[in-house]
């Protein structure tokens, strides 16, 4: 019996151990913010922005949750299936999330203020049926990294060309073969963002000129049979597949990799190697197109919340706090970033070096931050306020991993083209059900 | 005295019902949703918008992707069971054989199953990798090959990896199961072979196999239903990639989860994983109750 | 007489080759897991690279400790394994009991919902569980994980233990029971004691395997100082940059001392594995 007692009573203290520590019976108001993690420094910053935050807001107990982007869509899907959903969300897609009807009108808790610094065709990129539902939280502009160094040794040009590219790839295969000239990411991590390089550099994409989607355009066909070459010929990184950009990216900083497409926030990674930025390569004459990507920031309703108005108020304040010029270039700074308003895009653009890391080894680079300040402006985005966006994101990666892997490009892409429009139709029946049902 | 006998009766249901209770809340429960989940209409963001007339179901059946899927998981089950049996079988054939270092041998075995299976997957997915992988780099450095080798160029070859890494972590379980059983077989019987001039395969046949099939049979039922079901494996190393080739149910209905955001589908994957697994075990226990009937 | 004796010879040499060439198989992960984390983290991705580090940076060993909360995370995993491994073994006990010692109405269907329950991984209930955990505001707490890797555990830890209580013979008890103990009394003094290293194994089984638990723990865990090392890891793998040479060191630090129970309970765990079902 004592053994039994004895158990018992250890049980009960693991468990006790165990329990959370429940929030003690305050009447703050409090503000649950999922965070994407960007970088090493995601987690070092916020909790500062949090203590001051609450400091200057002390009726606002503000709980920030950093997740990572492996884990985001699993912990969001959850939540909101089983009506958790956060107050704030930082993710990159929210068509969905408008399509449920989960989601505040950015005009309820931006400022006039606010609205007045954010660039404008970043407000205006968040809009469906007329109404901005996200703001932006940061950009990131994409263009070709090369090794300036094997570039030089191996006598090969910075390729403006897609058959520049091929001949570069060439030299640097034959000055050095441990050396990986390309890199090729079209994982389920981020395929769509190949998917984006090479068909607007052959002038295809996704959508028409119209903004209809035109999946299976000649040029996208074209486009992706030429990633098949480029990994054919043995000049990409061995696994498109399943590696991500990041181990490329480590590849790249350490030298192994010569050239690759990648974000501006390389500058950082790389540091240690001489390395040179250029505007991506292009089918023949089609013009360079960069590709611009965008996350967001989104408020979620609670139509539980006892006092909307002092929830909304906060969530205002949180958005107040968080896009003042001096935090917010400090966090562009730290993540490595292009900021969407104009007050802070001035100030990093003329003294980026002020601000440091927090680990205080790398300093902003000013000269950097304006050159991807000035690509901003010309950048192609995702169209991602369109309802289908998510299924045409894993739409494009499955057909370009089936094209590569041998299936005939033209036949895998009017597939997709067909099941992506007859789910619009879907999606549309639906929608014009719902309005006549509110009627 | 009639109080007392209910008594008597209850008894045995109060001994089990600390353990009942926790699985029925811990386990029922999510059974019981997830076959709810299966037959709503759930949107993208996951809203759960009601009974939708086995629609999910009907888009399950309806995707190739599913198809290929079944017919992987079959192979990934089969292919993993059965050689990771055959495999643990002969490792635990010669661990029972006296010989300098058994301890040690016996020792090393274990170390597959007490590692977590993501760290044996990470390990893995960093060591086959073709440009900076350490399996190329050995392998160079010994001479055996000159240039780096791609292992995993199409999806067959990932498929193929991911099986290799199945088999690796089960074997330890086997030989364990098949040690422990050659363990409590009796010498005397190898001794009156011995004496009749059996050979080693008449010993095997005869003697050894019979005597093991209650512990073979524990490793292996077991071992289908955990290999039938296992996730981290194939989650870590390809994410069921090239084009939705190397999915098993587990990782498939992960996916359309997760990452298409068809919640609904993937519960309706649920079931369906869970009726072939029930088929499976109902054979299984109809064929060894009339075993047991014909010994009787 | 010589044929006979070189046959032996080949044979033994045959034996210790297959040997060697099983445990070479083995231990290869573990040596590419342990010299990986002694590398620095320039040689990742190096042109030429060696097997071993260059320079053996110890110091990776060191630093995980603070690059992360690494103590943190083992605490967890310590409370959710512990704590679930007592939880399932004080509900699977008097289960296991009743199973091998009392005859009663419904023992098969018990049986066979204790195997069913295996039938379904958490991986394809995470949607329940979540669902389940929310209602019983357990989300992002340990309590939660404990109670799932409990019942998770559950009919691994009944059948372990019932095949034990069945390979010993009741007459003890009986014994013990006209001395004028009651069952509880019977149990824990006469047949536990006997049962020892059966129950052993089973609670070292089921620690190794809430220890090794992931797909629940990522999906339920979201606050970064209550997860366990197999989620907790990932922070080394995250967005950006993997650092492989942490990621490898942490998941020394988790490894060796699963190995290390498992090696105290290799003896036993033969015997343990296969009772139920051999005495079944």
């Amino acid at each position: 019996m004592k053994k039994i007692l004895a158990l018992t009573l250890a049980c009960t203290m693991v468990v006790g151990a165990a329990a959370p520590v429940a929030a003690e019976g305050s009447d703050k108001l409090a503000l649950n913010v999922i965070i994407s993690q960007y970088g090493d420094h995601t987690q070092e910053w916020w909790p500062t922005f949090e203590s001051k935050f609450e400091e200057a807001n002390p009726d606002i107990d503000l709980n920030i949750e950093i997740v990572s982007w492996n884990d985001l869509y699993t912990v969001v899907n959850t939540r909101i299936s089983t009506n958790q959903a956060p107050d704030i969300l930082n993710i990159d897609t929210f068509a969905d999330y408008v399509a449920d009807d989960l989601l505040m009108p950015a005009e309820d808790y931006t400022s006039e203020e606010l609205k007045a610094k954010i660039l404008p065709s970043f407000w205006n990129a968040n809009e469906i049926d007329g109404t901005v539902w996200a703001l932006p939280i940061l950009a990131s502009a994409r263009a070709l990294f090369y090794n300036k160094d094997i570039l030089e040794a191996a006598g090969a040009e910075v390729p403006t060309t897609w058959d520049e590219v091929l001949d570069a790839c060439e030299k640097i295969k034959a000055y050095d073969e441990n050396i990986v000239p390309w890199s090729l990411d079209i994982s389920t991590d981020e395929g769509q963002a190949a998917f984006s390089y090479y068909t607007w550099n052959n002038g295809g994409g996704f959508t028409d000129a119209d903004g209809n989607w035109a999946l299976n355009s000649a040029a996208n066909v074209e486009a992706v049979n030429f990633m098949k070459t480029l990994i054919d010929s043995g000049y990409c990184t061995a696994d498109p597949y399943t590696e991500t950009r990041y181990p490329q990216q480590d590849a790249f900083a350490a030298g192994s990799l010569a050239m690759m497409l990648g974000p501006c926030n390389l500058y950082d990674i790389a540091a240690g190697v001489n390395f040179g930025v250029a505007p991506m390569p292009t089918n023949g004459d089609n013009e360079s197109v960069q590709m611009g990507v965008c996350d967001r920031l989104m408020a979620f309703r609670n139509d539980e919340a006892p006092d909307q108005e002092a929830r909304t108020a906060a969530i205002s304040k949180f958005f107040d706090a968080f896009y003042d010029a001096e935090t917010y270039s400090e966090y562009m700074v730290f993540e490595g970033f292009l900021p969407v308003t104009t007050d802070s895009g001035e100030i990093l653009a003329a003294s980026a070096d002020k601000y440091t890391k927090g680990d205080g080894s790398a300093n902003g680079d000013s000269e950097y931050f304006a050159t991807f300040c000035d690509m901003l402006a010309s950048c192609n985005f995702y169209p991602a306020s369109k309802p289908e966006w998510n299924d045409v994101k894993q739409g494009v990666i499955n057909a370009e991993q089936q094209i590569c892997q041998g299936a005939d490009a033209q036949e895998t892409l009017d597939l997709l083209q067909e099941d992506i429009l007859t789910l619009q139709e879907e999606n549309e029946a639906a929608a014009e059900e719902e309005a006549a049902a509110e009627e | 005295m009639k109080k007392h006998s209910l008594l008597k009766k209850a008894e045995p249901y109060v001994w089990l019902l600390p353990s009942m209770l926790l699985m029925a809340v811990m386990i029922l429960v999510p059974i019981v949703t997830v076959f709810q989940l299966s037959m709503s209409q759930i949107t993208r963001a996951g809203v759960i918008k009601g009974y939708n007339d086995f629609e999910n179901f009907k888009a399950v059946f309806r995707s190739p992707t599913f198809w290929h899927t079944l017919k992987n998981t079959l192979v990934w089950t089969v292919t993993v069971v059965g050689f990771s049996t055959l495999i643990g079988f002969v490792i635990a054939m010669v661990l029972n054989q006296e010989f300098v270092g058994r301890k040690i041998v016996r020792a090393i075995v274990v170390f597959p199953w007490a590692t977590s299976l993501i760290i044996q997957s990470v390990i893995w997915k960093y060591s086959i990798n073709a440009d900076y992988g350490s399996l190329n780099v050995i392998l160079q450095k010994l001479g055996v090959i000159e240039k780096y080798i791609n292992w995993t160029p199409t999806a067959q070859a990932h498929f193929a990896w991911e099986c290799w890494i199945g088999i690796f972590v089960t074997v330890p379980f086997v030989t364990f199961c098949v040690l422990s059983g050659l363990q409590s077989i009796d010498t005397a019987y190898y001794e009156a072979a011995d004496i009749d001039g059996a050979s080693f395969w008449q010993k095997l046949g005869r003697i050894t196999l019979p005597l093991l099939k209650p512990s073979l049979t524990v490793s292996t039922v077991l071992n289908i239903i955990y290999v039938f079901n296992s996730f981290p494996i194939i989650w870590t190393m390809t994410k069921g990639d090239p084009a939705d080739r190397t999915h098993t149910l587990a990782t498939y209905l992960y996916k359309l989860s997760f990452y298409n955001g068809k919640s609904g589908q993937a519960a309706a994957v649920s079931v369906i994983g869970f009726v072939i697994l029930c088929i499976c075990s109902s054979i299984y226990m109809i064929l060894s109750l009339r075993a047991e009937k014909e010994e009787q | 007489m010589t044929s006979r004796k070189r046959k032996k010879l080949i044979q033994k040499i045959c034996l210790y080759l297959f040997v060697l060439v099983v445990c070479v198989i083995i231990l290869y992960p573990y040596f590419v897991m342990f010299t990986t984390a002694a590398k620095d983290r320039d040689e990742m991705y190096a042109l030429n690279m060696t097997i071993l580090p260059l320079e053996w940076k110890w110091s990776n060993f060191i630093e995980i400790w603070s690059a992360a909360p690494v103590f943190r995370y083992f605490l967890n995993s310590i409370i959710i394994a512990g704590g679930a491994t007592l939880l399932a073994i004080l509900c699977g006990i008097p289960a296991a009991y009743a199973m091998s010692r009392m005859q009663f109405k419904g023992k098969s269907i018990f049986l066979g919902l204790v195997i069913m329950s295996q039938m379904f991984a958490p991986v394809v209930l995470l949607v329940g569980i979540y669902k389940l955990m929310t209602t019983l505001k357990l989300v992002n707490s340990l309590l939660g994980l404990i109670l799932l890797n409990a019942a998770f555990n559950q009919a691994f830890a009944i059948w372990l233990l019932r095949g034990t209580f069945l390979s010993i013979s009741p007459e003890m008890e009986q014994a013990a029971k006209i001395d004028g103990c009651g069952r509880i009394g019977s149990l824990v003094r006469v047949l536990l004691p006997m049962a020892a290293p059966g129950v052993v194994t089973t609670l070292i089984f089921v620690f190794i395997n809430s220890w090794n638990e992931y797909t629940m723990a990522l999906t339920l865990m979201s606050t970064d100082t209550l997860k366990p090392i197999t989620v907790g890891i990932n922070v080394f793998y995250g967005f950006n940059m993997i650092q492989w040479q942490y990621l490898f060191a942490t998941s020394l630090f988790a490894t060796v001392p699963v190995i290390i129970l498992f090696l105290c309970i290799e003896k036993h765990l033969a015997a343990g594995l296969t009772a139920g079902g051999v005495k079944g």
